[in-house]
């Protein structure tokens, strides 16, 4: 049971950063809620009481979403489901409405938040391969002095360890600056022991472009998660793909490289031939979404991957 | 704490009040509104039984702080039925009999109305991706997709209204026919009270303080501290049991709450009441217990060594119970099978997992007589108990079974009804107390795990001459059912075989584990696990059909079982033979299949699973929208 004194919900970051100020040492910040409500129960952090929660999902800049040509930006606090919702993100994201439908369940989605997932740094969040296939790089906002101090950094460099991030005490994610990757096809693929609510075992955000003909792959874009600490972007991969023909050789050529990616504590060997056969599905299913020319890829292997 | 001034519009009315800062949007419901539709199955975001709308989005009200619905339009399951009106939907659900304990159902409903809104047109596909946030435990999911899918075609004007009608069914003809349940409207609208929305005024609140030992003696137990809170009415022990305390459907083995020592982790060690449920709790976080670690056992075959650590005095050996049945001359069978196959089988405890944690509720009335209300499958067993228990003549102590939101055996013990009447009896107030998910999960019956020894004798042609088998299960740290459950283990032991020689041992052990107990099958799984498996294996070493060793080996017309039993019919050729022709059998031993098995990819066999259902409109070429 998670028990509070005070439940604040500030509604500029100038609010909540004196809020903090205030409650120093006694504070805890919430988006969604829908880990850290979980969080406080028996078996895990059991009865906790904090005197101050701070929700962070009314201020205005947390909410934010501008979707450019080369740049996306998107608030801290915007919910997974927005991804399904708002087209304009999705095209620029296109990996990201597939790994929305993956994500928890429908209602769970509608409140949980990007920024809650990667501040969480979960080994198995399902968003943060996605935001590092995007070359995201973490808004971060502290008060010092009475005057908010912006920093940024690669989310590659923000997140650690499971659990485990660059966050300073008193700063705030306030959004994630993105890639914007129009024109890719994507594709999000996970597993688990079901389909909802379920932790993955491994994901796999894909995307690919190819030429006018479908028959190229003129750029591509793969990171992986639940299988090690943090996610990890293939760009291995990426180099042996980028200006190659699209062909099931070279498809099962990437997913055949000696990378040595499961660093998994358990299921290792179950684990490697998931992550063998989401490459191969996962590009084939991209590569359709990006236009791939109909004879580019033949029955047998999207049958086989299917 | 500073109280939120909550401002919002709740089923179509304008709502302003008080909130504990700490309430979820589901305790503000719940307890301040008392709109007690919406269940809470896990509080963890798991079940989806407390799913309302939120703005029109549908969110688990569980993991939403009551803050976050500040100014918002919130719909509860209330609200759709408002004028007393089933909606299509719940009709629907009516109609092609989706519910059945219940407790899932408001979510369900809240879930379906939000799949339909979101696409009147899903099909089966998509709307099972859309409820997957939500479990139910009782139905097997399909009708509740029959009933999604019935109301979208009505909702659409593909099927008349009339599809969500009655069945006419003429009077007394329902054999074989769908007939309707008459408390399913009760269900679907939310409006059947479980024992956990049930309220009383003046009622207080229960909390449990649980061990965190396996095995250990409780030297001192000190309330004075939690009694001293403000808001505490009462705290009890096993001191405060007036009569003779012990309680399980075979042996009365089992205290209230633990007596002299505890002997699983979970047990009841006291129990608080209090003016509301976080002060119960930090009641119980203040008593203090002093704990002597004794070594526990927590296997079953080391628990029957000698010198095992005893868990309970009366059984030095740690046998709660042995059934042993013989019939003929099982080593001479053996000796004359051309064929001796022997092979060990385990399996593993099983939770229940109602969608219902244990709740209830207990008083005394006018006349004295304490009453407990509680989704008990056991009452009349439960009153004969607790009488002895708390010293009253049968008279003075009634049950109460309140709508049972899954029980599955789990809630044939009497596992905390006690502790209610107790404090009911102290305080002479109403008490009410509601298990998280967890405590469920930590303090009840679980199937029992078992290792099987099993060795069967046959000759060539398939005729099984001889079978023996030894059955250990973990009865965990109390009796309950296992008695019952080893006795059922060892009758249908040898399955429905005519086996001229016979030799079955169960045993059912106390150990230091969570107490096993009453689970659908009721021991009948453990052993025809081992059984039928075991006929697998041998069919496949002599070359035989699957089918056709079991109808070598079938009981016919007038068999007599193992332990004595004249059949008058047995219907196991029929049953083998519908089996047969609905799984799309290939005749063969189980070796020569494979590869080459036709029975797969039709229509009738589940797909992989995906997800993604409402992209496949666009599926193809989506970067060039």
């Amino acid at each position: 049971m998670l028990i509070c004194d005070e439940y604040l919900t500030p509604t500029s970051l100038a609010e909540a950063f004196a809020a903090m100020e205030k409650n120093r040492g006694r504070y805890r910040v919430v988006a969604g809620c829908t880990d850290t409500l979980p969080w406080a129960r028996e078996g895990r952090a059991g009865d906790v009481e904090i005197p101050a929660l701070i929700d962070v999902t009314k201020i205005p800049e947390l909410n934010e979403r501008q979707v450019g040509d080369r740049r996306v930006r998107i608030g801290a606090a915007t919910p997974i489901q927005r991804f399904l919702d708002d087209a304009a993100l999705g095209r620029a994201m296109p990996a990201m409405p597939r790994c929305a439908v993956w994500f928890a369940d429908d209602q769970i989605r509608a409140q949980a938040t990007l920024g809650g997932n990667v501040v969480n740094a979960s080994p198995a969040a399902d968003a943060t391969p996605c935001l590092e296939a995007h070359d995201a790089v973490v808004e971060l906002a502290s008060a010092q002095n009475g005057k908010i101090v912006k920093r940024s950094m690669p989310l590659r460099d923000f997140i650690t360890g499971p659990g485990k991030t660059q966050l300073a005490e008193g700063e705030l994610v306030t959004g994630f600056e993105c890639d914007a990757l129009a024109g890719f096809g994507g594709s999000f693929e996970k597993v688990g022991h079901r389909r909802s609510l379920v932790i993955s075992v491994v994901c796999l955000a894909v995307m690919v472009k190819l030429d006018r003909d479908g028959r190229v792959i003129e750029d591509t874009r793969l990171a992986i998660a639940g299988i090690r600490p943090v996610p990890r972007r293939l760009r291995e991969i990426e180099d042996l793909l980028r200006g190659k023909k699209l062909t099931g050789a070279l498809l099962e050529e990437a997913a055949d490289m000696p990378l040595d990616l499961v660093q998994s504590r358990s299921r290792q060997e179950y684990r490697r031939d998931v992550v063998r056969g989401f490459l191969v599905r996962g590009l084939i299913a991209a590569s359709r979404r990006a236009g791939a020319s109909p004879d580019a890829l033949t029955q047998e292997l999207e049958a086989a991957y299917g | 704490m500073v109280d939120i001034r909550l401002n919002a519009t709740i089923n179509g009315r304008k709502v302003s009040r008080d909130a504990k800062p700490h309430l979820r949007l589901l305790d503000f419901l719940r307890d301040d509104l008392n709109l007690t539709g919406n269940k809470e199955g896990c509080g963890a975001g798991e079940c989806g039984t407390c799913s309302v709308f939120v703005d029109g989005m549908l969110v688990k009200s569980c993991l939403m702080p009551v803050a976050k619905a500040q100014g918002a339009t919130v719909d509860t399951i209330e609200s759709l039925a408002k004028s007393g009106e089933l909606s299509v939907l719940q009709k629907a659900f009516h109609k092609a009999g989706a519910s059945q304990c219940g407790y899932c159902i408001p979510g369900m409903v809240m879930a379906a109305t939000a799949a339909l809104r979101a696409n009147p047109f899903a099909d089966r596909e998509e709307i099972k991706e859309r409820l997957g946030g939500n479990i139910c435990r009782c139905t097997g999911y399909q009708k509740i997709f029959d009933a999604v899918e019935l109301a979208r075609d009505v909702q659409n004007g593909r099927l008349p209204a009339t599809a969500l009608l009655e069945t006419d069914t003429a009077d007394g003809d329902v054999i074989g026919k769908s007939v309707r349940r008459i408390d399913a409207p009760s269900k679907v609208s939310g409006r059947l009270k479980y024992a956990g929305d049930m309220i009383m005024p003046g009622m207080l609140h229960v909390q449990v303080l649980r061990s965190p030992h396996a095995h250990a003696r409780i030297v001192s137990i000190d309330t004075s501290a939690a009694l001293a809170m403000e808001g505490v009415e009462s705290v009890i022990t096993s001191a405060d049991v007036p009569g003779k305390d012990g309680f399980g459907v075979f042996v009365h083995d089992q205290p209230v709450m633990a007596h002299d020592k505890v002997r699983y982790v979970g047990e009841a060690v006291a129990a608080v009441a209090a003016e509301d449920a976080l002060t119960a709790k930090r009641a119980v976080a203040a008593i203090k217990v002093v704990y002597e670690q004794l070594t526990p056992v927590f296997d079953p075959d080391v628990a029957m060594r000698e010198g095992a650590a005893v868990v309970h005095d009366y059984a030095p050996d740690n046998i709660t119970k042995h059934i042993p049945i013989r019939v003929g001359d099982v080593e001479a069978g053996f000796a004359e099978s051309d064929l001796v196959i022997e092979e060990n089988y385990s399996t593993q405890a099983i939770e229940h997992a109602y969608l219902e944690p244990e709740a209830g509720l207990a008083y005394v009335d006018h006349d004295d007589v304490v009453t407990v209300v509680s989704p008990s499958q056991n009452i009349t067993h439960h009153r004969h108990m607790l009488a002895r228990i708390i010293a009253k003549p049968i008279s003075k102590v009634r049950f109460v079974m309140s709508p049972v939101g899954g029980g599955f055996g789990g809630k044939e013990d009497m596992i905390y009804q006690g502790m209610l009447a107790l404090l009911a009896m102290k305080t002479m107030r109403p008490v009410r107390l509601v298990y998280t998910r967890e405590e469920s999960i930590i303090s009840t019956a679980k199937r029992h795990p078992s290792r099987t020894n099993l060795r069967m004798g046959v000759m060539h042609d398939g005729r099984i001459k001889a079978l023996a088998m030894r059955m250990v299960c973990d009865g965990g740290a109390y009796g309950l059912s296992t008695e019952g459950v080893m006795r059922k283990a060892a009758i249908l032991a040898a399955g429905p075989y005519s086996i001229p020689n016979v030799r079955i041992d169960t045993y059912g052990i106390y150990t230091n584990n969570t107490p096993s107990g009453a689970f659908r099958s009721f021991g009948a799984l453990q052993t025809q696990f081992a059984t039928e498996s075991h006929l697998d294996i041998i069919a496949e070493r002599l070359g035989l059909d699957p089918f056709e060793i079991r109808r070598i080996n079938a009981m016919r017309d007038g068999a007599t079982t193992h332990t004595k039993q004249t059949l008058g019919s047995v219907s196991l050729m029929r049953a083998l033979e519908a089996a047969e022709q609905a799984s799309g059998w290939e005749a063969g031993a189980p070796a020569v299949r494979g590869e080459t098995r036709g029975d797969l990819g039709h229509d009738d066999v589940r797909p992989s699973v995906t997800l993604g259902t409402r992209f496949a409109a666009g599926d193809t070429q989506e970067a060039a929208e």
